[in-house]
């Protein structure tokens, strides 16, 4: 029987712009006080999904017979796009507001689709989106799954030792790689040590051309308004302040290397 | 009365700092503070919880607690949580944390937030100031009715003892964790060998600026003279210039050295979330107009490839 992987993807605002206008101190919220307002910056899928795809495509590429959904909550039909221009096998889109909803929502929501699908084995998600950089989707899944969840993975690999399917991860820890095995289902988070994710092939492109994007609401999930009210409310967002307070060593390289170290050692930070 | 409970895991850093937050928001919610030990203790404990005015420390000891993350350690948390009532658990977020707190909160029904830089009221209501966007922005969530389980980064908070201090009381709080069994096998562990960089007390971090590879021996050759660290940006160790375990940043480590030394880095948010808590920084880059002496106490204009070699020698001779 083939493992029935879902890999759940979230379409975000390009960081590397949003940082750019950052970095240039050019970074507006808007009147509502709440969201970013640059027109220009780009919308995307986030890269840690986009690696959780790459990371299922790696276990089909390994042999392993597989069926490969993604699933996303909201407006994203070009990530989807993007997901089936890179040989996925099915795309959905949960048709809900994601702007109204709270983490708990978006993971009651995912939850509920893999349900209706009889499902998963294995749930693949990025490790954190890189807008609200939260990362709790995951967990909550797996807790509504009920199943377990091994996170910060650099490499997933399929087991199906006597019989019984399973994940053997490799995760990026503060103490160094880890590897550990657990039975499925399961929900893995895919860190960027994973690697490049993959660009779609022309092939690939012109198939996706002419893949349906399914899509499903919330009523045919079972799901009514009352279980999505969120806990948690964006109330504001705001871009910090940083107070400057640099000091410039003047001089060449020579004399500036001396002057701060000098200066370090008089601050009694270096010996 | 409604209660802030703060929850730590044998010494897991920022104990202090994470009771000092939650002292202030206790007050402003007219709440008691509490504090949940899971497992091993600090050995100052009863000190801390004293200088940080809590009245009571509830420890929830079993020889099946082995971390903070697993299933044994949520299912203690969520059942410490099912028999004590509280309106707010602040974590301190560790890597491990990034999975307790929301595993114990589906649990038991609770909001969660992470990546907490503060906690306060916001037109009386409670709200957690998050950071997003890796650093570029803050978000206020407000946390209207219910409970919750919110995740602080302690690195940039600092510890104050209470006006009085006060003598605390402890409470073992049993929870039975008899059917609980981790669910995830650990079947191999590479130990990174030696010191870690958020250990250490002196950073010198490379970034791009480096230009190749074989330069990032002029951060590793000052590091050494100064007795530090080396470091990396998340784009070099991307190429392999330098290993994981040294990547300071949002995915990487965050750091809270005495000295930084930042040597061809840009100064994006997601890099300076690990670094901006240093006592001193130091920025060289080329760029005069470069972002990261925003947040430098000095500065110097210049080739990295010049100025490290000539720092090492400074620092030597
Ligand atoms: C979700 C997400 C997570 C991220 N997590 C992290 C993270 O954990 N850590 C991290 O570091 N980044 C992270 N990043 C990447 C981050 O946004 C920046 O891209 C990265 O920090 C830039 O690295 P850099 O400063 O080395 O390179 P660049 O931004 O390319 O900067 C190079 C700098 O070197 C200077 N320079 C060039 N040549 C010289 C020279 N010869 N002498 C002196 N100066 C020179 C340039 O002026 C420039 O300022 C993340 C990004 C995202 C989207």
């Amino acid at each position: 029987m083939a493992l029935r992987i879902v890999v759940c993807a979230k379409e975000v605002l390009d960081p590397d712009a949003v940082n750019n206008y950052a970095l240039e101190g050019r970074l507006v919220i808007g009147d509502d006080g709440r969201s970013l307002t640059q027109s220009s910056i780009p919308r995307l899928m986030n890269a840690y999904d986009e690696q959780a795809i790459e990371a299922a495509l790696r276990i089909r590429e390994a042999g392993v017979q597989c069926t490969i959904t993604v699933v996303s909550v909201g407006e994203g039909q070009d990530i989807l796009k993007h997901a089936a221009s890179l040989g996925i096998d099915e795309p959905v889109a949960i048709q809900a507001d994601s702007g109204t909803l709270d983490q708990h929502g978006i993971a009651k929501l995912l939850a509920a689709f893999v349900t209706s699908r009889g499902g998963a084995d294995l749930v693949l998600c990025g490790r954190q989106a890189s807008d609200d950089d939260q990362g709790v989707v995951p967990a909550l899944l797996a807790e509504h799954l009920g199943v377990p969840a091994v996170t910060i993975a650099r490499s997933v690999e399929a087991t199906a030792a006597g019989g019984e399917l399973g994940v053997r991860v490799v995760r990026v820890t503060p103490d160094g790689d880890e590897t550990v095995t657990a039975s499925a289902p399961v929900v893995v988070t895919i860190s960027n040590e994973l690697g490049q994710a993959r660009y779609p092939t022309m092939a690939g492109r012109m198939a996706a051309r002419k893949k349906k994007i399914a899509s499903v609401t919330t009523a045919e999930l079972g799901i009514a308004g009352e279980e999505l009210r969120p806990r948690v409310t964006l109330a504001k967002q705001f871009v910090p302040t940083v107070k400057s307070s640099c000091e410039m060593i003047p001089g060449n390289a020579e004399e500036a290397a001396r002057a701060l170290i000098a200066r370090l050692r008089a601050e009694s930070v270096v010996r | 009365m409604s209660r802030v409970v703060v929850c730590t895991w044998g010494t897991t850093g920022g104990a202090e700092e994470l009771l000092t937050l939650a002292r202030g928001t206790a007050a402003a919610l007219d709440a008691t503070l509490g504090w949940l030990v899971l497992g091993p203790a600090p050995h100052d404990l009863t000190e801390i919880a004293s200088r940080q005015d809590v009245p009571i420390v509830d420890r929830i000891e079993d020889e099946k607690l082995q971390s903070f993350g697993g299933d044994v350690a949520i299912a203690a948390v969520a059942a410490y949580a099912r028999q004590h009532d509280f309106r707010l658990m602040l974590v301190p977020q560790t890597f491990d944390a990034r999975v307790l707190a929301p595993r114990v909160a589906a649990r038991i029904d609770a909001g969660v937030v992470m990546n907490g830089v503060g906690v306060g009221m916001e037109g009386g209501v409670l709200a957690v100031t998050a950071s997003a966007y890796g650093g570029d922005t803050r978000v206020v969530y407000a946390l209207d009715a219910g409970r919750f389980v919110v995740g602080i980064v302690t690195s940039a908070l600092t510890a104050a003892p209470a006006a009085k201090p006060a003598s605390a009381v402890t409470r073992h709080c049993p929870v039975d964790l008899a059917g609980v069994e981790e669910r995830v096998r650990v079947v191999a562990r590479s130990e990174a060998a030696g010191p870690r960089i958020e250990e250490a007390d002196i950073l010198v971090a490379g970034g791009r600026g480096l230009g190749e590879k074989a330069n990032y021996r002029l951060v590793q050759e000052l590091a050494e003279a100064l007795g530090g660290m080396a470091a990396a940006s998340r784009p070099i160790v991307d190429e392999g210039w330098a290993e994981p375990a040294r990547q300071v940043g949002l995915t990487g480590k965050i750091t809270r050295p005495t000295l930084y030394i930042a040597a061809g880095i840009s100064g994006a948010s997601q890099h300076m979330v690990g670094c901006a808590a240093a006592k001193t920084l130091v920025a060289i880059n080329r760029d005069p107009d470069a972002a990261i002496f925003k947040y430098a106490r000095f500065g110097i204009v210049g080739d990295c490839l010049e100025i490290l070699p000539a720092l090492t020698r400074a620092v030597k001779g």
